[in-house]
């Protein structure tokens, strides 16, 4: 006989408002039922009622971890819809801010499984140099977590001390060569914790249409900094990892060596940035028209549908988070699982309820 | 030396139509029955579904748009739905699309045909869909 376990709307583990119904037979799972929008703030409808600039903003705050990414492919769709050109300086700065924006997001939910998989010490230097990088974040925009980068046409501010974002990821590296992620892909103890857990298959995985580090961990190899190329990505070398297992120790590896890409990118970015202008100048609507947007966000592809119809209130703003995507797929990973490994799953899903809910 | 074999069809020369380029990628127009089917050619070539975008406007219509990523190439089908009018579910082809019908329906009021599950997605079982439209609940 099967029973129900209810599961938040407080979610015990990762402490947002999220609400998994678990079924199951003894302690193997059978199913589930996943419960959201708690968090529901009705963004794409006040960025209907705001003037584009509000929006910026506005749309900064869908997630508080990728917020960056969400202002940024804000302000891509209306230069797209525009044919605004940035100036190639703006294109550097804002690949910059995307990869240290991955580093602190990847380090947060590294902190987080460790912490799952009851590895305390792991979590400690994971959040440690998570710190170092919002540092880092705060040397250029004078901000932790909103960073207020992006306008339309191009960047507000430059890298104006590219030394002390160097020594920043110097530090970073060493310390996740040196230590995270030899732990995360090599430990016996990591690897018996994740390996074969969770496995979400290569055709589920299409089929539930996830993207990001949870495609890439189950063998799909997509990333649109190198398939659909933007910014100054098409100027830069840098690997793009995978694994085919699809359970949460090829997620985790996944993660881990996307870390060491994104120091290679930055400190790439940083020795070929050009000089010049920031941004085009003041920009307050733009022609009537619409545009797709996609970006490759920390958890995957962020999609923005705008539509303009000449003034300087968008007609329709549509923000397809990649959390929107990935989560459902933990319907497929846990079924089977033990009951006890369902909270480890989850998190290596990356989930972002406040981005999921906008 | 052995020849590689074929890869997956391309989607735009399976569902056929003239496919109009634009920046963002490749989009055609169909009618609404014919989502389901090239939902399930899509499945086939192994493209990935993205996003389901509703936009309405003061009449009640519903210009609707499903897109996939073909191996980072952006492919949209879109139409327009008459006032009242349901669209196709491809929630049986694609499970991933299943969260976004549901959204859907619960922001903009618009029915899927041909779906088992009819449960919100962000509003309550007993609240009036349609939320974000200029009057929740009412006709569409």
């Amino acid at each position: 006989m099967s029973y129900v376990i209810p599961v938040g709307p407080f979610h015990v583990a990762l402490e947002e408002p999220y609400k998994i119904e678990v079924e199951c037979e003894g302690e193997r799972v059978i199913g589930a039922a996943l419960k959201v929008g708690f968090n529901f703030r009705g963004i794409e409808w006040l960025a209907q009622h705001k003037n584009m600039t509000q929006s910026i903003a506005l749309l900064e705050r869908v997630c508080g971890i990728c917020s960056n990414v969400h202002s940024m492919s804000f302000c891509m769709a209306i230069e797209q819809i525009g044919a605004i050109e940035i100036p190639p300086r703006a294109k550097y700065v804002r690949v910059v801010l995307s990869e240290l924006e991955r580093l602190h997001s990847h380090l947060l939910w590294a902190g987080v499984a460790a912490e799952l998989m009851g590895f305390q010490t792991l979590f400690m230097e994971a959040f440690r140099l998570r710190e170092r990088v919002m540092d880092v974040l705060e040397a250029i925009s004078g901000n932790r977590v909103n960073y207020s980068m992006n306008r339309i046409g191009g960047v507000n501010r430059g890298v104006d001390r590219p030394d002390e974002v160097r020594a920043g990821v110097r530090e970073v590296r060493d310390v996740l060569r040196r230590k995270l992620i030899p732990v995360f892909t090599t430990d016996a103890t990591v690897a018996a914790r994740c390996r074969g857990v969770g496995t979400l298959t290569r055709a589920d995985a299409i089929a539930y249409g996830v993207v990001g580090p949870v495609a890439r961990a189950s063998g799909v190899d997509v990333d649109l900094r190198r398939d659909a190329t933007y910014l100054a990505y098409g100027d830069l070398d840098f690997a793009v990892p995978s694994r085919p297992e699809g359970d949460v120790l090829a997620r985790v590896t996944v993660r881990a060596l996307e870390l060491l890409e994104s120091c290679a990118i930055i400190e790439q970015a940083l020795d070929r940035m050009p000089g010049g202008a920031l941004h085009v100048g003041d920009v307050y609507s733009v022609p009537p028209g619409d545009a797709v947007l996609r970006i490759e966000a920390p958890r995957g592809e962020v999609f923005y549908y705008v539509a303009s119809d000449g003034s300087d209130t968008l007609a329709r703003v549509k923000v397809r988070t990649p959390s929107f995507v990935n989560i459902p797929s933990v319907v497929a990973m846990v079924k089977g699982a033990d009951l006890a490994d369902v909270p480890l799953i989850q998190a290596a899903v990356d989930p972002c309820y406040s981005c999921t809910d906008r | 030396m052995t020849p590689a074999p074929p890869g997956p069809p391309d989607p735009k020369r399976t569902i056929g139509g003239e496919w109009i380029r634009r920046p963002d990628g490749f989009w055609l127009a169909v009618r609404p029955e014919a989502i389901p089917s090239a939902a399930e050619r899509m499945l086939a070539s192994g493209a990935r579904f993205a996003a389901l975008v509703a936009t309405p406007d003061a009449k009640g219509n519903v210009a609707m748009s499903w897109h996939w990523d073909a191996g980072g190439t952006l492919l949209t089908l879109h139409t327009t739905l008459a006032s009242g009018e349901s669209a196709p579910s491809i929630a049986h082809v694609y499970p991933g699309a299943d969260w976004a019908e549901r959204e859907t329906h619960d922001y903009y009021a618009v029915t899927f045909a041909g779906r088992a599950d009819t449960t919100p997605l962000v509003l309550r079982a007993d609240d009036p869909p349609g939320i974000l439209l200029a009057n929740p609940g009412g006709a569409r």
